[in-house]
């Protein structure tokens, strides 16, 4: 037996998903295990051999690779438990860090608060001034060197900064990505004077204009890399000792893995690693179901998360903000907004309603969960709404209180709006799905996508309940809620059938044309790059394939469009097909008519994504053939919208769906995990794969 | 000499109409959509309020972002100095986006105008879009401020604007750049064009259109943002038609009353919580053109009355010959810009129902009222800003009397000082580049903390100074350094944020030598003043340096890490000035920081230890304007409380010997 494991590492949970090579899926799920989290691992691992019915040793025996998303490097800079960085960089740029492009004071806040000027700053610096050093060396933007690398300075540098006992040695400098000499140089200087120190160079980490998002990104991957091999070494020792053969491997933020090992040396990659598992898990349902375009929704208690899958593949985006500074990694695009289950409604200054971005969390959490909360929630309306079974919630794992739901809505909304309870309760319900219909809308159609070529998959706790409504107006396909075998460890899901997918890119700007020889080289050293990577990798790929795309604008414009270029030999043609492509997109974009080509154009970086493709397909089994005629457990009062009022709904048990079973709304499917409205004017039907798929009529 | 009136010039002095006159003036020629007596109540229930008020910001932030990525200049893309913004039927301001406020006063005039001189000939018609750049209309407060707006009609009636403004990099004049600072008067600049036509029944009118960009030294580029400005017209049309299919016309123009009423009531209720005084407040600002040497002022008297403000702008200089007089729309920017930040950080930006809470009292033909063709291509950084000072003085002075507002009383943040550079670059083709990094100034201190380092600036929320290696690669030049700049932050018990410092010189340049012009404020005197005791943020300063040593000490390996290693003879550039610079001449700037508060001998001896620390204070100005005395990098506490015993009684007229005596 083959098999490979996913394992999703969460707050709260930590979910393992396994599939083997002769067709079979099995599932674990257990409590995350805050600080060390590589507890919860080894706790899952057991569990998970218990639902195969083999001993761990056997079946790590047998494993080909586990994957694994890990907070470890968003912990870490989140918390600022990193390691201390000494900083290289070029003369007179040391405060590149400390100046931010002044977008620090604000990036990544919310309107509201980028509105409150006055009350704005920038972020802890990322390191002290004293652990920066400047170096004397300079090259310029054709790559030039103009002024050579001092060595002697250098050296000095660099033994101060080892005398103030840093763990690891950042070296960012101008330019850096044209001409790497002086960077590796003074790395080689570093490793003479300390072997042992970590170091990160830009050149390799982030070779893209920009200095910047560069510096932070080389930074930060100094920052965490440490931390990182302390976490991934042991763990993978422990699972060796414990009888791993195959490889263990660390879900990237761009979607795709790479081994443990190796994972250090890219920190800033695995940043996101926690967040991808879902969109990935998207791509791979949808392409066992022939979906090929899908709107990843994660709702969760506290965040809400939109993804995209094209074309089958995870959309990227080039860069990231977290804790205010830029990160130019790529990564999965997933927009964000503060509207789980447990964001929190109240009325600002001028008694408007808002709902989120604060969030109750875990702890105390929504009013209803009896733990000290007091501020109502979405997850309280949908309580007062009939929606949620207070005595069924979580499959009855947790009982909710409906007095207190309904307390929190009156102190807080109903009463100072002179609002009912009930109509307070709608009033956050719909404000919630048309905020997040917003930010999906953003997310689809400002990428110059058209929504009715999609289909929306909704996972995480809280989506089922809302996803009817939040993808009503946008003209989806329809809409759907994975249930069967990857229902509650759907990101895991993602993690276990991900394919390793690896990502290089460098920054060449010129004035559009360029060579196309040139244009040509340049991707072939990327894929060589590449290739070399995924054969350190140790899995045995059964095929590997290379995408390229470059970064396209008119003359002057400062954001650029990832625009594909053809494989293999490239020449005068492909230019104009590719400056074509662009402009096509661009179109897309922004309007047409918007395209102007007189201005010129330039492009900027070039970029590869290589896919080893996994030996082994997470196949779903199906699901019961239908055998019976589907009965409603139960009904009851819910108010599932305020035009249609209260009414009394169907309410199915999930546990009852077999393949080809209908549903009708208005109606509440309560599984172990979560609970489904389907909205008046919605059809649901269970897919072959036990899904429950929902389209509008 | 004074200024000779342009008789025919004054019907393109704007003044907005009163909503109902506006309406009656121009109803019979194009028809203007309207609610129903009670609409406003009766047809918008809560819930649908806010799901289409979120809308309507949503649109105007999408409208923002699209441009910037649309836009071919730093200056928009990187910068944001543009604005975007959703106006009812009548031209009053809905929701405006987060990008420069000081365009957020201005768009409205510019439509209004249009209303009443354009609905005859040639028409307002469907799929029309309009270009302006008439500071005496509005739309922008300078010439290089383009204004794209377009009537969005909805069943035949003008239902609502949508408008975007975007600094062009030059449209025309004298001098690069369009800040023309030889100007007299408006002839010298780029000429002001009142609304046209640009886009017709949806097609753009290339006569109209080569009319607009033949008058610029980078016609592409304009041509490419004056499509990126349509685009953005466009895309808000769409999402707005989806929003009025969705919920009806009624409902959402109720909305978008409610949404003006809301913020006007807000303010009102804040206004109310200062007591009724007078404030009154002078702001100064020095030269209105190259080799100009005059001080002017700006005059103020804020009166706090009720739930209103009114500010008399009476006793202001009269306008000046040179270029940086501001119309009424500039006075106008220069006021919500600081109103804004200070008095709404937390009210939505609905100009049109703030600025009900406002009385404008204004000579004629003074230096921010300034009548045609007085010169105005350098009003938004020239008179508009002193504007500002002065307005920002005032709201302090009365914030600081309620407990309600005094959390956002900070001092003035920096005056922007400008250097363009021209010529052609390293592929040979023309370029023009306006430095923003001076944009990067250093916060005021609040009462409670230290401002922010290299913050920006109040009028660009959103404000972006663009990565070295960006400028270098669209720009011949090659930087020295670009850094944070030591003691620049006013001194107190808060200390101001630092400013910062560039030195750039010519790198691969096509032939050797680049067109250079300044133009700023607030390098006589500081501008950032400090408040409570706190001293002002460093003043702008920059120079020249001719046959600077920089090759030759990079020859040998070693990079000059300030003004004193470059040698060279230093030539101190005016507040406005015109030069060239050649293959060994640097430019050096040192940018604003912010004021501070309170007492410096109050600031806590850790935190100027720490300051020390990280190059933001030198040891020198630790030991003589904080009297802190380090010992190491901590703070000898003992000392320090001597120290500052000592120099307090000197403050007292002890002199510095018997102070120790006595001490």
């Amino acid at each position: 037996m083959g098999l490979v494991i996913g394992i999703d590492i969460g707050g709260t949970f930590t979910d393992a998903f396994a599939a083997s090579d002769d067709g079979h899926v099995y599932s674990a799920k257990t409590h995350s295990t805050p600080p060390d989290f590589s507890r919860g691992l080894i706790n899952v691992l057991n569990d998970l051999a218990k639902v195969i019915g083999v001993s761990v040793a056997e079946m790590l025996g047998n494993t080909l690779y586990i994957c694994h998303g890990t907070t470890a490097a968003l912990n870490a800079v989140v918390t600022g438990n990193v390691a201390k960085v000494g900083f290289l960089t070029t003369a007179g740029h040391a405060d590149s860090l400390r100046i931010m492009n002044v977008e620090g004071r604000y990036a990544g806040l919310g309107p509201e608060q980028i509105q409150d000027i006055i009350s704005t700053r920038k972020p802890a610096p990322l390191l002290s001034r004293k652990l920066v050093r400047e170096i004397d060396e300079r090259v310029d933007s054709s790559g030039s060197v103009v002024l050579s690398l001092n060595e002697a300075t250098a050296r000095a540098s660099i033994n101060e900064l080892v005398e103030q006992g840093v763990e690891a040695i950042a070296i960012s400098l101008l330019w850096s990505f044209k001409n790497p000499a002086h960077e590796t140089r003074l790395r080689e200087l570093v490793r003479e004077i300390a072997p042992d120190l970590h170091v990160s160079i830009s050149s390799e980490i982030c070779p893209k204009i920009r200095e910047y998002p560069r510096n932070v990104t080389t930074v930060v991957s100094a920052q965490v890399g440490p931390k990182l091999k302390t976490y991934l070494r042991p763990l993978d020792n422990e699972l060796r000792e414990m009888g791993l053969t195959g490889s263990f491997l660390v879900m990237q933020g761009a979607g795709g893995a790479v081994t443990a090992l190796d994972a250090p040396e890219q920190a800033a990659t695995t940043i996101g690693s926690v967040l991808t598992g879902g969109v990935v898990g998207c791509a791979k349902l949808g392409e066992l179901r022939g979906d090929a375009n899908i709107i990843s929704t994660d709702m969760g208690g506290t965040t809400f998360l939109v993804g995209l899958v094209v074309d089958g593949e995870p959309v990227k985006s080039t860069h990231t903000i977290l804790n205010q500074y830029s990160i130019a990694t790529p990564m999965v695009d997933i927009a964000t907004i503060g509207s789980g289950g447990g964001a929190i409604a109240s009325l600002d200054a001028g008694g408007n309603l808002r709902v989120g971005p604060n969030s109750a969390g875990a702890r105390p959490g929504p009013a209803c969960y009896g733990e000290g909360g007091t501020e109502p929630t979405i997850t309280d309306a949908n309580v007062v709404l009939g929606i949620l079974n207070p005595d069924n919630f979580l499959g009855g794992k947790k009982k909710l209180d409906k007095t207190l739901a309904e307390d929190a809505i009156r102190t807080r909304i109903a009463e100072p709006l002179g609002l009912s309870v009930e109509q307070a309760a709608i009033a956050i319900f719909t404000i919630a799905n048309d905020q997040t219909a917003q930010l999906i809308r953003q997310s689809v159609v400002n990428k110059g996508y058209d929504p009715r070529d999609f289909i929306v998959y909704a996972f995480g706790g809280a989506a089922p309940v809302h996803c009817g409504y939040y993808s009503a107006d946008m003209g989806v396909k329809g809409v759907l809620v994975p249930l069967g075998s990857t229902a509650s460890t759907f990101s895991a899901y993602g993690l276990a059938s991900s394919d390793i997918v690896l990502t290089a890119e460098t920054s060449n700007p010129n004035t559009w044309p360029v060579d196309a020889r040139g244009m040509q080289g340049d991707f072939e050293r990327l894929e060589q790059t590449l290739d070399d990577r995924l054969n350190r990798q140790k899995v045995p790929f059964v095929g590997k394939t290379f995408r390229r795309e470059v970064d396209l604008r008119y003359t002057m414009q400062i954001a650029e469009v990832e625009t594909p270029v053809p494989a293999g030999a490239l020449t005068e043609s492909s230019m104009q097909d590719i400056a074509d492509t662009f402009e096509d997109i661009y179109e897309r974009r922004f309007g047409r008519g918007t395209g102007f080509r007189e201005a010129g154009m330039q492009s900027i970086s070039y970029r590869v994504y290589a896919t080893g493709h996994m030996p082994v397909k997470a196949t779903l089994p199906p699901a019961r053939e239908c055998s019976s005629e589907l009965k409603p457990t139960s009904f009851r009062n819910a108010m599932l919208d305020s035009e249609r009022g209260w009414e009394k709904v169907a309410v199915y048990t999930e546990s009852d769906f077999e393949a080809g079973h209908e549903v009708v709304g208005p109606c509440i499917v309560e599984a172990a995990t979560t609970t489904i409205v389907v909205p008046a004017g919605m059809h649901g039907s269970i897919d072959r794969l036990g899904n429950l798929v929902m389209t509008y009529e | 000499m004074a200024i000779q009136k342009v008789a025919g010039s004054e019907r393109f002095a704007y003044r907005p109409s009163e909503r109902a006159t506006l309406r009656s003036k121009v109803q019979s020629l194009v028809p203007l959509h309207d609610l129903e007596e009670g609409d406003e109540k009766n047809a918008l229930d809560t819930l649908s309020y806010e799901v289409i008020r979120h809308r309507l910001v949503a649109i105007t932030t999408e409208m923002g972002e699209a441009l910037k990525r649309m836009s071919g200049s730093l200056i928009v893309a990187e910068a944001n100095d543009f604005n975007t913004g959703i106006m009812d039927e009548i031209g009053d301001v809905v929701s405006v986006g987060l990008y420069n406020t000081q365009l957020t006063a201005s768009m409205d005039l510019a439509i209004k105008w249009t209303l009443e001189n354009r609905a005859k000939s040639p028409g307002i018609n469907e799929g029309d879009i309009f270009l302006c750049n008439d500071p005496w209309i509005g739309g922008g407060l300078h010439q290089n401020d383009v204004t794209i707006f377009s009537p969005l009609f909805v069943d035949g009636e003008i239902f609502a604007w949508t408008c975007s403004t975007a600094h062009q990099l030059d449209v025309g004049s004298i001098s690069p750049g369009s800040f023309s600072v030889n100007s007299k008067n408006v002839f010298s600049e780029s000429t002001p064009i009142p609304p046209i036509k640009i886009v017709a029944a949806g097609v753009v009118q290339s006569d109209v259109e080569d009319a607009y960009v033949r008058r610029s030294r980078v016609p592409n580029f304009i041509a490419l943002d004056m499509r990126a400005m349509i685009g953005t017209n466009s895309i808000a049309h769409d999402r707005l038609r989806s929003l009025v299919s969705k919920y009806g016309a009624v409902r959402v123009k109720a909305a978008m009353r409610r949404m003006m009423n809301d913020a006007e009531m807000r303010l009102r209720t804040r206004l109310k919580t200062i007591p009724d005084c007078v404030k009154e407040s002078v702001a100064y600002v020095e030269s209105a053109c190259l080799g100009d040497r005059e001080i002017y002022k700006v005059q103020l008297k804020a009166t706090k009355k009720g739930d209103k403000l009114i500010l008399d702008f009476r006793g202001t200089s009269p306008q000046v010959e040179g270029f940086m007089n501001c119309t009424y729309a500039g006075l106008r920017g220069g006021v919500f810009t600081v109103v804004l930040p200070l008095l709404c950080a937390d009210i939505p930006w609905a100009i049109g129902g703030i600025a009900r809470c406002f009385e404008i009292i204004t000579d004629e033909g003074t230096l921010n009222n300034c009548e045609f063709p007085a010169g105005i291509s350098k009003a938004s950084v020239g008179a508009a800003w002193v504007t500002q000072n002065a307005a920002h003085e005032c709201l302090v002075a009365l914030m600081d009397l309620s407990d309600e507002t005094r959390k956002w009383v900070t001092g003035l943040p920096l005056a922007p000082c400008v250097g363009i550079l021209s010529g052609l670059d390293q592929r040979g083709q023309g370029f023009v580049m306006v430095s923003g990094d001076n944009l990067a100034g250093g916060f005021g201190a609040l009462p409670d903390r230290d401002g922010v380092d290299t913050g920006g600036c109040f009028c660009l929320p959103m404000g972006k100074i663009a990565d070295v290696e960006m400028t270098e690669f669209t720009t011949p030049v090659l930087y020295l350094w670009r850094r944070e700049r030591r003691d620049s932050g006013g001194a107190g018990r808060y200390r101001g944020g630092v400013g910062g410092s560039l030195a750039i010189m010519l790198h691969g340049v096509s032939d050797n030598h680049i067109h250079f012009v300044a133009t700023g404020m607030g390098k006589a005197v500081p501008v950032a003043t400090g408040l409570s005791g706190g001293s002002s943020g460093a003043a702008h300063h920059d120079l020249i340096i001719r046959g600077s040593a920089a090759k030759a000490m990079m020859d040998r390996a070693h990079m000059p890490r300030d003004v004193e290693e470059l040698a060279g003879d230093r030539m101190i550039v005016a507040v406005h000035d015109e030069s060239e610079l050649s293959a060994d001449d640097i430019y050096v700037a040192e940018w604003h920081g912010g004021g501070g508060y309170g007492d410096p001998m109050l600031r806590d001896p850790e935190a100027v230890a720490r300051d020390v620390d990280e190059g933001l204070v030198s040891r020198k100005a630790a030991e003589t304007v904080y009297g802190v005395i380090l010992n190491g990098d901590k703070a000898d506490a003992e000392a320090t409380h001597s120290y500052r015993r000592v120099l307090r009684m000197q403050r007292a007229g002890v002199n510095e010997e018997a102070a120790y005596e006595l001490y």
